[in-house]
């Protein structure tokens, strides 16, 4: 994995709330901080069997739901990806759908 | 001891003496390696994911077997030639559950040693506050 390009300094420290630095496009919709549902959940161990929760991070697609929307964390991330390829590879979860 | 759980799909017309026969056959081949079959449970008929060969639908067994390690290999050599089982995977889980149970534990005994916050809570850190003053009373 490659490491993340550091943070650009923030915009417009001192100049206090609602202040300058304005970007074209759309203000970024700020939402509460994701936290990992499986460490809040106090879960370590992600059953492959347990396909109501797996599928909950397996959109329509079929594909696997990134850590940039889930917001699980990357140890739970590992170990829900190995689940559901798992739960592909026994029929539970589709490789795709279209 | 490992513990390996082995999930397999058996074709939904296979009859009923072809799947007692497999399940037999992985009861001996576990037995006679010197292991045991803790569990052996019908999940029941689901629909596949996926369509496998002509079945869009499959009954899964889970076996949970408790063992060494060797006879795996053979339990899966069996499946793989067992006509009417679809697809297997076996698992191997006592690693992982013993993490996790180490992680558990390791999270409550922080939670524990955590000293207490105002009123709540007070019930968890109790004892370990007890025995902190202690120690500050030697010093």
């Amino acid at each position: 994995m490659s490491a993340r390009p550091p943070r650009p300094p923030r915009e417009g420290g001192d100049r206090g709330p609602g202040g300058g630095g304005e970007r074209r496009g759309r203000p970024p919709i700020r939402r509460g901080r994701k936290v990992c549902h499986f460490c809040s959940a106090k879960l370590y161990y992600i059953d492959f069997k347990d396909v109501k929760l797996l599928q909950q991070f397996v959109p329509e697609r079929g594909k696997i739901l990134p850590r940039r929307i889930s917001g699980t964390c990357a140890l739970h991330q590992r170990k829900l990806m190995e689940a559901i390829k798992r739960a592909r590879n026994i029929a539970l979860l589709p490789y795709a759908t279209d | 001891m490992r513990t390996y759980e082995v999930l397999f799909i058996v074709a939904p017309n296979a009859p009923e003496a072809d799947v007692d026969r497999v399940t037999d056959q992985l009861r001996q081949t576990v037995a006679d390696a010197g292991g045991t079959v803790t569990k052996l449970d019908k999940l029941g008929r689901r629909r596949l994911a996926y369509n496998i060969g002509k079945f869009r639908e499959g009954d899964y067994i889970l076996a949970v077997i408790e063992s060494n390690g060797r006879e795996v290999a053979e339990v899966e050599r069996r499946l793989r030639v067992a006509d009417v089982v679809l697809r297997y995977i076996s698992v191997r889980v006592d690693e992982d559950v013993k993490r996790a149970d180490k992680l558990k534990a390791a999270r409550q005994a922080a939670v524990a040693a955590r000293p207490p916050r105002r009123s709540h809570g007070q019930s968890h850190g109790h004892q370990q506050m007890a025995s902190d003053m202690e120690a500050e009373a030697e010093e």
